[in-house]
């Protein structure tokens, strides 16, 4: 019995290692392509595997695609970080129970939203009030308004995992302050905020990686062409909308096209793993013991 | 600010400036300066009060708009045809999501019958049954950060891996492909030929089909056939060149067939219909999907039971019960509340996760049942809303909207199964 439930626990290895596997061999046959070179894949400032039908003009340079997610995911860790941070300071510091009563299962509902469900939300609410406000300055899909989105559904996530670490601070260090004639701002920005940090750190390190690899929300709000630039207010394709692009075309299986989706996938796969180990390692790490 | 050169200022938990002490007053220029000082430390911890509570009601407020603008898109499209339809091009006001919500569900049993039992077993091996030998303490770190990276990898991810090891299988048992036997049939398929009889109007008996590689049959001599029932009789030949007058009965119409024809390959499936690899199946899809919210489940059960009581565990010990015994009798019916309610969010997420299935099943969308089989295709909620969200006319965003409100209506009572099964539980 004890031995089945380690093949249990084993099996979460294999899931680790069929995924790499998967990504390695897959993206193999792209990589060997000799219509793709390594090097312009990691510098090329084209990618147009969508685009052009024939296989001598298309140009594999993932710097596009890795612009539009890190457009989206600014955006996102804009509205998400700042905000989460302060909601998370006001529920464990300030927060009376009834506010609390409120506030939590809001947070706890947002968090359980489909994250295709705040796609559409970006398509039906936000783009239009972004394109009305500005007079048109912004396309009809944007990298903000699917940014916006993907920050709201980080919010739940950086909030909580910061509650968490917030709450962990011992009240000692409160009471200290206070007694040292801290005002409850200086108590909070001053004293626990940094007596949390590392918690803090990883719970933004992880909403990072959540909003690179969210999908559904980009492919229906930020549009299908993929855009090196800066500007926030175009169309920007990200790594994950254009494996969904892919899989909807007509692509068959086992041309280089085709394969170009596991190039993407593992250059996503790689971002969002270092991300979450950093993150977990930085909240084993520098975890303050106060027992 | 630095907290050693201010004067002392009594603490301000009520947020209201107290009397400055005596002995501060007796230097002018520093008691105006701390006076000052105190003031501005103080409307800059108001200011920053305010902050706080103007952010965190915000996401009220985000939430608030959220609903009410799907709500109101969706208003006119929430009829019973909705519930009752399927998705159609061709007349895009009567289209509905029954095959989806069927899909949907039943994706989600595969999703709970695989993942629940996995992600427990793993949760009680870390938990219950720490190592002491310092190597095996080291793997059971390094099975912890494993699975806290595995709940941060993208799920589309997972779908490319569930297309891998579940649709293709590495293709170990041979391409899937369209129309033909495909892959290694272990069980629940019967093929036959279909070949029409003489009675006309699209009757037809089957003949069981024995050469795989053979697309189609013609017959030439009588053979032994299967009508619809499943009963086996002989079916006989007529040639129309012999002579002999066509049957005039109708019972000899139903067994005979001219000579000559030709019968199309025909498969008939049970529930149960199994093959290897799966291709876009409804088997392919759930198991998919159990992958993406297995971390999740796992994080959940041992947070459950880590919350349990040690005191209780060591009562049961002291009791004079084996390590097993413990597990079984304290630790896991302590903790099932806390693991029912995780395990309830988990198929929540598992119902609303559009990218694996869509990655898996392709985005196809024209299905008017729910899975036959397990080999199936299937249609989710989720990838419905994709699918009709992406689709420029009014009355797919419409009725995108109003399959929002479906979706969550969905999520809001699995949730308020959950709230309510704790509660059972816990009163017991």
């Amino acid at each position: 019995m004890l031995s089945m439930l380690a093949m249990c626990a084993m099996a979460t290895i294999g899931i680790t290692i069929g995924i790499i596997v998967m990504l390695v061999t897959q993206s193999w046959h792209f990589f060997n392509s000799e219509y793709v070179s390594v090097t312009e894949f990691l510098t090329g400032t084209r990618w147009t595997a969508l685009q052009s039908k024939n296989i001598e003009d298309a140009d594999f340079g993932i710097w596009p695609l890795l612009s539009g997610t890190f457009r989206v995911t600014a955006i996102a860790m804009l509205i998400a970080l700042p905000s989460g941070l302060i909601t998370a300071v006001y529920l464990s510091e300030f927060a009376t129970k009834k506010v609390r009563a409120v506030l939590k299962p809001t947070l706890e509902i947002i968090a359980g939203i489909p994250t295709v469900v705040l796609g559409y939300f970006a398509v039906l609410v936000i783009g239009p009030s972004l394109q009305w406000m500005t007079d048109g300055g912004f396309d009809a899909f944007n990298a903000t308004s699917a940014g916006i989105a993907v920050g709201i559904l980080c919010l739940p996530m950086v909030c909580s995992l910061s509650e968490d670490a917030l709450h962990a601070v011992p009240r000692a260090l409160r009471e200290g302050a206070y007694g040292l004639g801290c005002t409850p701002f200086e108590t909070s920005v001053k004293v626990v905020i940094p007596a949390a940090l590392s918690g803090i750190v990883s719970a933004f390190l992880l909403a990072f990686s959540r909003a690179i690899g969210e999908t559904m929300v980009v492919a229906l709000a930020a549009g299908t062409q993929a855009t090196y630039t800066i500007d926030p207010r175009t169309q920007s394709q990200t790594m994950t909308g254009f494996i969904v692009e892919m899989i909807k075309s007509e692509n068959e299986y086992g041309t280089v096209q085709y394969f170009s989706l596991y190039g993407v996938a593992i250059t996503l796969f790689v971002i969002t793993f270092a991300m979450t180990l950093i993150g977990q390692l930085v909240r084993r790490r520098y975890r303050e013991s106060y027992a | 600010m630095n907290i050693e050169s201010t004067t002392p200022v009594a603490p301000n938990d009520s947020e209201s400036q107290r009397p400055v002490p005596e002995a501060i007053r007796q230097g002018a220029s520093a008691t105006t300066e701390s006076t000052q000082n105190s003031q501005r430390r103080i409307r800059r911890s108001k200011t920053f009060y305010g902050i706080c509570v103007s952010v965190s009601f915000l996401s009220i407020v985000v939430l608030a708009v959220l609903l009410i603008s799907i709500a109101v898109q969706g208003r006119s499209r929430l009829t019973p045809t909705l519930l009752t339809g399927a998705h159609s091009t061709s007349e895009p006001a009567s289209s509905g999501m029954y095959p989806a919500i069927i899909g949907s569900l039943s994706i989600c049993a595969v999703c709970a019958l695989s993942a629940l039992p996995l992600g427990i077993g793993t949760a009680i091996f870390l938990e219950e049954f720490q190592p002491t030998n310092p190597w095996l303490r080291r793997l059971h770190g390094f099975l912890n950060l494993n699975i806290s990276n595995l709940a941060g990898v993208p799920s589309i991810v997972y779908g490319l891996l569930g297309l891998s090891l579940f649709v293709f299988m590495f293709n170990a048992f041979g391409q899937i492909k369209v129309n033909e036997s495909s892959g290694t049939e272990l069980m629940g398929v019967e093929r036959y030929y279909q070949i029409l009889t003489l009675a006309g109007g699209g009757d037809s008996v089957l003949v069981r089909q024995t050469d795989l590689a053979l697309p189609t049959i013609t017959i030439t001599e009588p053979i032994e056939a299967v009508d619809r029932d499943g009963n086996t009789f002989r079916l006989e030949v007529w040639d129309p060149k012999s002579g002999t007058p066509k049957p005039k009965d109708p019972a000899t119409q139903h067994r005979t067939v001219r000579l000559g024809q030709s019968g199309g390959a025909y498969a008939k499936t049970s529930w149960y219909y199994f093959r290897l690899p799966f291709g876009r199946s409804f088997l392919a899809a759930g198991l998919t999907l159990s992958l993406v919210i297995l971390p999740i489940v796992i994080i959940a059960a041992q947070e459950a039971l880590r919350s349990v009581s040690p005191s209780l565990r060591e009562a049961s010990y002291g009791l004079g019960a084996t390590k097993w015994q413990t597990v079984r009798n304290v630790s896991l019916p302590a903790a099932i509340p806390g693991i029912m309610t995780g395990a309830i969010l988990a198929m929540g997420r598992a119902i609303g996760e559009a990218a694996p299935i869509l990655v898996v099943l392709g985005a196809t969308v024209a299905k008017n049942s729910g899975p036959q089989n397990l080999m199936d295709t299937v249609v989710t909620m989720p990838v419905l809303i994709f699918h009709w969200a992406g689709d420029p006319q009014v009355t797919y965003q419409q009725l995108a909207a109003a399959a929002i409100i479906v979706l969550l209506l969905v999520l809001l009572l699995m949730n308020s199964l959950a709230i309510y099964l704790r509660q059972k539980i816990r009163v017991e």
